[in-house]
């Protein structure tokens, strides 16, 4: 057992260890329709019961995103010396939005980008993510 | 409904200090006393905005003032918090329980970007994600990408807002800057820079709030009318700000500001094309381009054309931040809509002096931060 875990309880699904098939922990209402992120055992939308977990798509584009220029105040977990890094909230096909680090140069962030979801293993073993480019972004 | 009026305005400078939040704060309260020419045996509860400062803070900084056996209660709402606190003095007055209500802001803030624990969860903060400005900027370049705004028009309401400033002497920096400066100076979250950003500070402001009828018994000096204080948060995925992790894709709320401002607008009965002079959240200088769009002053996506034309310069017909903003006078959280409420006060009594609106009958007070908490006051004299 390496004892992995994920950065924060119930936001990821798929087998931590061994890294198969981990993505973004969902919740889908049965009521409303919405989707959100992580598990949750009421709807944040309109507070139903009637929810089921998802996992949430792999893939996704940038809606918006900023380069983070200081290092952010806190116990980051990030470069270390501190580099310059992309932050995204990336659309995904599900219905929502998730704010993640891009782990490309900020320089080659668009907005409508095609990215897709990487767990990321930090040396302590928690397992974090981000939002790599995909298909013709990924390759330039 | 009872009508409730501002009796009495006092503001300790914003600013970094060598002084107890205790001595920021009794100062800028007993300077509003002293301006409504109310004793402080008169006053029968206080509320004290703040967020940074430890517990019961309002009772351990209005004692100063003399022994009380009134209630004392803190208020906190985030960037809001000025905002709750006046609403909480409205509905104690509008009950019938008190005619005289003292509102205190006041906070001392340490440099730097805040503490990301007051907000965020473990796991945002070793992400990276416990910037406060990287949520702001994300809403620019969203807003840049959707309707053409560009970093020239941002840095106009920093050129404008600096430019003020230089005629406020409560305000931290008192300096105006040229457009190329601006430009110049540092990104810290694309596209907003060092100059067109707020920091957090150390400030304290009151005001002294009475029924009409207190008002006339005792004569008060010019009093102001509160034709409307409202304090919302978001709706469901309304508005995209820390410490938000996600937000929905497909639902389609009106945002904080768009509905506090409707909602403060319905109760003053009163438009935005009324209202003479604005003081709002430039936490940094985009999201008081975006607010001139949420606050009706412009149709949505318009909010650039807006500083181009002039029309919230102190001169143009709808000035906005005649104080020089939270990017001249920092942002003191607690303190920092009670700071525009004296600002407006001022305004409407015509004792502005150089940076005086010319016949400002009424102003318009707004606040908005983390978790989607919103103010809007409207003050008519």
């Amino acid at each position: 057992m390496s004892g992995r875990r994920a950065v924060r309880d119930g936001l990821l699904v798929g087998n931590l260890e061994t890294g198969e098939e981990v993505a973004l922990a969902g919740t889908g209402c049965r009521i409303c329709g919405e989707v959100t992120l992580g598990q949750n055992r009421l709807c944040p939308n309109c507070g139903g019961e009637e929810v089921e977990p998802l996992a949430l798509s792999a893939k996704g584009k940038v809606w918006t995103y900023t380069v983070v220029r200081y290092p952010p105040p806190g116990d980051y977990k990030g470069a270390d010396p501190f580099r310059p890094f992309a932050l995204g909230l990336v659309e995904l096909p599900d219905g929502l939005r998730v704010l993640a680090p891009l782990s490309c140069a900020p320089e080659q962030v668009r907005i409508g980008m095609d990215v897709v979801f990487q767990p990321r293993v930090r040396p302590d073993g928690v397992i974090q993510f981000e939002y790599a480019p995909a298909g013709e972004e990924a390759a330039q | 409904m009872t009508e409730v009026v501002i009796i009495g305005a006092g503001i300790h400078p914003f600013g970094r200090f060598d002084k107890s939040a205790e001595e920021i704060g009794s100062f800028a309260a007993r300077a509003a006393l002293q301006d409504a020419g109310v004793a402080w045996a008169d006053v029968q509860a206080s509320y004290l905005s703040r967020m940074y400062l430890p517990a019961t803070s309002g009772a351990r900084i209005l004692r100063r003032l003399g022994g009380t056996d009134m209630p004392i209660v803190d208020v906190e709402a985030a960037c809001a918090s000025g905002g709750a606190a006046l609403h909480q003095a409205l509905l104690a007055i509008r009950s019938g329980e008190c005619e005289v209500v003292m509102v205190l802001g006041a906070e001392k803030m340490p440099r730097g970007f805040m503490d990301p624990r007051m907000i965020y969860a473990d796991w945002q903060i070793e992400m990276g994600m416990s910037l406060n400005p990287a949520y702001w900027s994300m809403r620019a370049m969203r807003h840049m990408h959707e309707f053409g705004t560009t970093e020239l028009q941002i840095a106009k309401i920093a050129y404008k807002n600096h430019k003020n400033s230089v005629h406020n002497p409560n305000a931290m920096y008192q300096k105006a800057f040229s457009l190329e400066e601006i430009l110049n100076s540092p990104l810290v979250c694309d596209p907003i820079r060092r100059l067109e950003i707020c920091a957090p500070d150390d400030g304290a402001a009151a005001v002294v709030v009475a029924s009409a009828d207190f008002a006339r018994r005792i004569g008060a000096r010019k009093p102001i009318r509160i034709a409307a204080c409202v304090h919302t948060i978001a709706r469901y995925s309304a508005d995209f700000r820390c410490p938000a992790d996600s937000m929905s894709a497909t639902a389609h709320n009106d945002g904080p500001t768009e509905v506090t401002a409707a909602k403060a607008y319905e109760k003053a009965g009163l438009g935005a094309s009324d209202i003479n002079c604005f003081e709002v959240q430039d936490t940094d200088a985009f999201c008081e381009l975006e607010i001139y769009e949420e606050l009706q002053l412009c149709p949505l996506g318009e909010g650039g054309r807006l500083i181009d034309e002039g029309v919230t310069d102190i001169t143009g017909k709808h000035p906005v931040n005649m104080s020089g903003g939270l990017i001249s006078k920092g942002e003191p959280v607690g303190a920092s809509h009670l700071g525009q409420v004296v600002e407006l006060v001022t305004q409407l009594r015509g004792e502005a002096g150089p940076r005086q609106v010319d016949g400002a009958k009424v102003g318009l007070g707004h606040v908005l931060g983390a978790g989607g908490n919103c103010a809007v006051t409207i003050l008519q004299r």
